[in-house]
C-alpha cells in the first residue's frame, strides 16, 4: 500500500501538487491524472523516492519513504516511465560499433582521434513498447508495487487494451498498481481516481 | 653534438630541398606554411630529446615519477579538450585513472614481463609514453561514449534505478558500451596489424639494434599492454567519476 498525506510537491521552486493526500491499495488499480503540467510525473517521482516531499509525507505499507531510504523500495516496485519509447537498449543492447581499422590507428598514429557522441537510440515502435513493458512487468512477478507513468500514451488502442488487462491482473493478484493517464480508456477502468488539478 | 652530426644532420636536412623545391614551383604561398610547420616539428622535437637527455642524465626515480604524473595529467587535459567535456570537474578523474591503470599495467611490463630495471630511463620513458599515447587515443573514445550515453540515454539510467538496480548496476549499461567504443577499433587494428603497414614501434626496436624476436617479443608485450592499460584506465576512471560525482555532486543551477 502507498500513501501520500498531506504532500506538497515543488519543482524548481514551482509548486505542483499542494496538500494531497490518498492511498493506492493493495488488490486495487489506483489511477492519477490531471492536465498537462499538473505534477502527474512528478508525484510518480516522489512516490519513488526520486523527488522529495516539500511538506508531508509518503509511505509504502507503513514505512517512511525519503530520497535517503528509497533505494530500499524501489526493489519492490515496477516502473513503467513516461519515455518507454526511448529505452530501445533496454530490449536489445547496443551493438560493437563498426570501426575500421585505419580509422584508429592506434599504434601508428601520433594524432588523437575525434572523439564519440554516443546518440539517443531510436524510439520503439508501439509493439516493442508493449513487449518492453510487459517484459518489465512479467520478469519480476514477486514486486508488490507497480508504478506506470502515461503508459499507454504511445499504443494503440488495441495494445492499450493489451496492456490494460495486464494492470488489471497485477491489480487482481493482490498488487498495489498506480497508473499516472488522461487516457479516458484507463481512467474508466481504474477502482480510483485523483484529478490532481484539485490539489492546487 | 659533435661535428660530424652536425654536418650529417644537415645532409639528411638537404632531402627537404625536394619537398620545398616542388612547392616552389608548384605552389609558391604554401612554401611559408611548409617551413613553419618543419621549424615546429625541429623545436618540438629538439625540446623532447632534450627532456629525455635530461632524464636519462639525471637517472633519478623521483623526477621520472614527476615526469609521468605531469605527462598524464596534460594527456588527460587533452583528452577533455578533444571530447569538449568539462576539464574542471572530469580533469581529477580522468588523470587518477589514467595515472593508476598505466603506471600498474607498465609496472607489469618493465618489472615483471620485460624484466629490466623499472626505472632505467631508457625503458621507463619510452615505455609510459607509448602506454599513455595509447590509451589517451583510447580514452576518447570510452570517456567520451560513457559521458554522452549517461546524457543522451538518461530514460534508461532511470528505468533502471526505477526497477530497483543500485546505482552501480544501473550503470553498467553504460560502461559497456564505453567499452565496446574501446574495444571495437583495437579488435579492427589488431586484425591487420603488421599487414597493412609496418608497425612504427617494430621499426624504431629494428633502428635501436633489436634483433628481429626480441623486437617480436617487445612489441607483442607492448600491444598487450596498451589494451590491458585501456580497460583498466577507462573503468578506474568511470570509477573515479562517479566517485567524485557521489561526493562532490554537481550544484543545482
Amino acid at each position: 500500500m502507498l500513501e501520500v498525506k498531506d504532500a506538497t510537491i515543488s519543482v524548481g521552486g514551482k509548486c505542483l501538487v499542494k496538500g494531497l493526500s490518498l492511498i493506492a491499495s493493495d488488490g486495487q488499480m489506483t489511477c492519477i491524472t490531471g492536465s498537462e503540467g499538473a505534477g502527474k510525473t512528478s508525484l510518480l517521482r516522489t512516490l519513488m523516492g526520486f523527488l522529495p516531499v516539500e511538506s508531508g509525507f509518503v509511505s509504502v505499507d507503513g514505512e517512511l519513504l525519503t530520497v535517503a531510504s528509497a533505494h530500499a523500495f524501489r526493489s519492490l516496485m515496477i516502473y513503467l516511465p513516461q519515455e518507454i519509447q526511448m529505452l530501445a537498449h533496454q530490449l536489445k543492447a547496443p551493438e560493437m560499433p563498426a570501426c575500421e581499422a585505419d580509422e584508429y590507428e592506434v599504434w601508428n598514429q601520433a594524432i588523437l582521434p575525434s572523439a564519440v557522441k554516443a546518440q539517443q537510440p531510436e524510439p520503439l515502435e508501439p509493439e516493442a513498447i508493449y513487449q518492453l513493458a510487459e517484459k518489465t512487468i512479467r520478469e519480476a512477478p514477486d514486486k508488490p508495487i507497480v508504478i506506470a507513468d502515461e503508459p499507454a500514451v504511445n499504443l494503440t488502442p488495441e495494445l492499450t487494451e493489451q496492456l490494460l488487462t495486464l494492470l488489471i491482473a497485477q491489480a487482481r493478484a493482490g498488487k498495489t498498481v498506480l497508473i499516472a493517464t488522461r487516457k479516458p480508456q484507463l481512467l474508466a477502468r481504474a477502482d480510483l481516481v485523483f484529478n490532481l488539478d484539485t490539489f492546487k | 653534438m659533435t661535428t660530424e652530426l652536425f654536418i650529417h644532420l644537415i645532409l639528411g636536412l638537404l632531402l627537404l630541398l625536394i619537398p620545398a623545391g616542388v612547392l616552389y614551383w608548384l605552389d609558391r604561398p604554401s612554401l611559408k606554411t611548409f617551413g613553419i610547420a618543419v621549424g615546429r616539428m625541429l623545436v618540438q622535437l629538439a625540446l623532447l630529446c632534450v627532456l629525455m637527455w635530461a632524464l636519462i642524465e639525471l637517472n633519478s626515480p623521483w623526477l621520472m615519477l614527476a615526469w609521468f604524473l605531469g605527462f598524464t595529467v596534460y594527456t588527460a587535459f587533452l583528452v577533455l579538450k578533444r571530447c569538449k567535456l568539462e576539464v574542471g570537474s572530469l580533469l581529477l578523474p580522468l588523470s587518477g585513472g589514467m595515472c593508476i591503470g598505466v603506471f600498474l599495467v607498465g609496472l607489469w611490463l618493465l618489472g615483471v614481463a620485460l624484466h629490466v630495471r623499472v626505472f632505467d630511463p631508457l625503458w621507463f620513458v619510452p615505455v609510459m609514453a607509448l602506454l599513455i599515447g595509447h590509451v589517451a587515443t583510447m580514452m576518447i573514445r570510452g570517456f567520451s561514449t560513457y559521458v554522452t550515453a549517461l546524457q543522451a540515454d538518461e530514460e534508461q539510467y532511470e528505468f533502471l534505478r526505477g526497477n530497483g538496480l543500485a546505482h552501480v548496476k544501473a550503470l553498467l549499461p553504460f560502461f559497456r558500451r564505453s567499452l565496446l567504443a574501446v574495444i571495437a577499433p583495437t579488435v579492427a587494428n589488431l586484425s591487420v596489424l603488421g599487414l597493412t603497414s609496418m608497425p612504427l614501434l617494430l621499426v624504431g626496436l629494428f633502428l635501436g639494434g633489436f634483433s628481429p624476436l626480441y623486437a617480436f617479443v617487445v612489441m607483442l608485450l607492448m600491444v598487450v599492454g596498451c589494451i590491458s592499460a585501456s580497460v583498466l584506465s577507462l573503468a578506474l576512471s568511470i570509477l573515479f567519476y562517479e566517485l567524485s560525482q557521489h561526493y562532490f555532486p554537481p550544484t543545482a543551477v
